[in-house]
């Protein structure tokens, strides 16, 4: 064998190795989630249940199963997170779309400044927001409102979405939008029209992103939203696993189906999220 | 879509003649305000707390007696402040030392294309959007103690002769959580250093290998050499990233056993929310945010250097 056919081969052993390893958390999940109760504890573990079984996934949806009904109404936490998560999402395209424009398209005073904040904005921890934002939310009688938690998502999510946008942008050249204004569009419509269209991927990855970071967080919920039945789903999990030590099953399908769209997600938009990402952070 | 560097985007203006000069101020305006009423205004607001008495009562009452450095003064002398500060450290220093390297080792292996390495590349990153809370849930499952994966694996591969009680001993228990956090933060670490590596001229690797170079002496003299700024920003990137971690450490151990694995903002959210003293929790939130300034200067100075934006 020639060196470099020696040097391809080793490359894929340990590539294979490294994802083996790496995949184990996610891999486990899921195959609990199936596993019949009794494989649960089987001894040596079981790594493809041998009857996969949908209970666990059943009793985590509300349906009727041969198991106790459990004391925690999960899909009252999905729908929590769906309407968190698209409320975050349409408030960061509002306030993203036309911020990351103006940064794309015009040299103003401030815009450099502007930019570093935003760069600076997304390192902030949310421990440091959620103590004086409960305090303010308490006064403005915010606390345990949907609202709370939307604004709180919004800005953690904002910096990064107008980022990965303003480098959408500035893909599409400028001589598009003159010919428009010649054309006679103004630079809202020439915006909507011809802009956006052309910025799909860029949008779709803001989308999925500022979804994905609300669908998600954990700080602002637990500290905002007291009433069990305004929560999303990360405290959903959280309260299970505090409930139901031991119901390995259900707690791992739960988890599965909160999973999902992130990883399913990311799968998809691998692209826009890594050059959105690294266009952002490093030289 | 080729990776666009920073540096090259901050640099290209585009710029029209605008018809007025206030045009751009319209269009940002929104994003500015809402930032700096949920961002900007809460940070500002909490160093003002910080210098006063605020507990429940003031939580009520809405008048704050300001009492100078009282609760910095308190919170310097409370020797748990120490404790989750040594903590902090321990749990950023071990959780970077390994996402880098494994994150650089695998951005080395897959910069050459083979069989499959595309898709290898998207599992190594599959972690990178899943919920912190359920990273926290699959390892408090996988640390288990009588049914746990890791025990099985290391009782039988004779590494260990009893299983381990991972959460009810304080190094185990920092163990975990680091272990927990290091998968967490592979991703990022893989996207930034291979983008970095891709961007790395390729007509250098071709003289070495012309003049009889091996694989790692390219990555030793080359390689290595030419990602140093990278490499300071991944690093300065990491220790922010991870000197803010809350999340999996709440879910996981709360803090616990005792304060074992109680680090900076898990201690700054416990004095808010169990003990109710916003003042002190104000105060560490502010000791938080000095260090992370620090850091976050160092790292646009290594990756923007002298050049404006």
């Amino acid at each position: 064998m020639s060196r470099k056919k020696i040097e391809t081969s080793s490359r894929f052993a340990l590539g294979l190795f490294a994802c083996v390893i790496y995949i184990i958390p996610l891999f486990w999940m899921v195959s609990t989630s199936l596993k019949p109760v009794e494989q649960i504890f089987q001894k040596p573990p079981v790594l493809f249940p041998s009857s996969p079984q949908l209970d666990s996934y059943r009793s985590i949806l509300g349906m009727h199963t041969n198991r106790p009904d459990l004391y925690i109404n999960t899909v009252v936490y999905f729908k929590n997170s769906l309407i968190i998560a698209t409320w975050t999402t349409i408030l960061v395209f509002l306030l993203a779309v036309p911020g990351a424009y103006a940064l794309s398209r015009f040299k103003f005073r401030g815009r450099s400044a502007y930019l570093l904040f935003l760069l600076v904005a997304q390192m902030l921890p949310s421990v440091l927001l959620v103590i004086p934002l409960f305090v303010l939310f308490k006064r403005l009688g915010l606390y345990s409102t949907y609202l709370s938690v939307i604004f709180a998502d919004t800005a953690l999510a904002l910096p990064f979405a107008i980022i990965i946008l303003r480098t959408s942008f500035l893909q599409i050249p400028d001589t598009l939008e003159e010919a428009a204004w010649i054309d006679g569009g103004s630079r809202i419509q020439v915006l909507w029209f011809i802009i956006l269209p052309l910025v799909r991927a860029g949008l779709v990855a803001v989308g999925v992103f500022s979804f994905l970071t609300a669908w998600g967080e954990f700080v602002f919920a637990l500290s905002f939203l007291p009433k069990t039945e305004m929560q999303p789903v990360s405290l959903g999990v959280f309260q299970f696993i505090g409930m139901y030590k031991s119901n390995f099953d259900t707690m791992m399908a739960f988890s599965t189906l909160v999973a999902i769209p992130a990883v399913v997600a990311f799968l998809f938009l691998q692209r826009q999220f890594v050059s959105g990402l690294t266009s952002g952070s490093v030289k | 879509m080729r990776s666009l560097s920073a540096k090259n985007f901050l640099l290209r203006r585009k710029i029209f003649p605008s018809r007025e000069k206030l045009t751009p101020y319209f269009f940002i305006l929104p994003s500015v305000l809402f930032l700096g009423a949920i961002l900007g205004l809460p940070i500002l607001y909490s160093i003002l707390i910080s210098f006063q008495k605020y507990n429940l009562e003031t939580l009520v009452s809405g008048k704050a007696q300001f009492i100078g450095l009282q609760n910095y003064f308190a919170i310097l002398g409370n020797p748990q402040l120490k404790n989750a500060l040594i903590h902090s450290l321990i749990f950023t220093f071990f959780s970077i030392l390994f996402q880098f390297t494994i994150g650089l080792g695998l951005s080395i292996l897959l910069n050459k294309a083979f069989h499959l390495h595309n898709v290898m590349r998207g599992v190594l990153l599959s972690g990178w959007l899943v919920p912190s809370v359920v990273t926290g849930t699959i390892f408090l499952w996988l640390f288990n103690l009588d049914y746990g994966l890791v025990n099985f694996l290391l009782t039988s591969l004779r590494i260990i002769n009893e299983p381990i009680a991972w959460f009810f001993q304080a190094n185990t228990a920092m163990a975990a959580v680091i272990i927990s956090n290091i998968w967490l933060g592979i991703p990022f670490n893989v996207i930034l250093l291979s983008a970095g590596i891709a961007g790395l001229p390729e007509d250098i690797y071709e003289a070495a290998t012309v003049d009889g170079a091996n694989g790692w002496q390219k990555v030793f003299y080359i390689t290595l050499p030419l990602l140093k700024s990278t490499i300071m920003a991944v690093l300065m990137l990491g220790f922010i990233y991870t000197l803010r971690v809350f999340d999996i450490i709440w879910i996981m151990t709360k803090g616990g056993p005792g304060t074992a694995t109680e680090v900076l903002p898990t201690f700054a959210y416990r004095l808010s929310f169990i003990n109710f003293n916003f003042g002190q929790s104000a105060a560490v939130s502010v000791i938080i945010l000095a260090i992370l300034l620090i850091a976050a200067v160092l790292y646009l100075k290594f990756t923007y250097g002298e050049e404006k934006l």
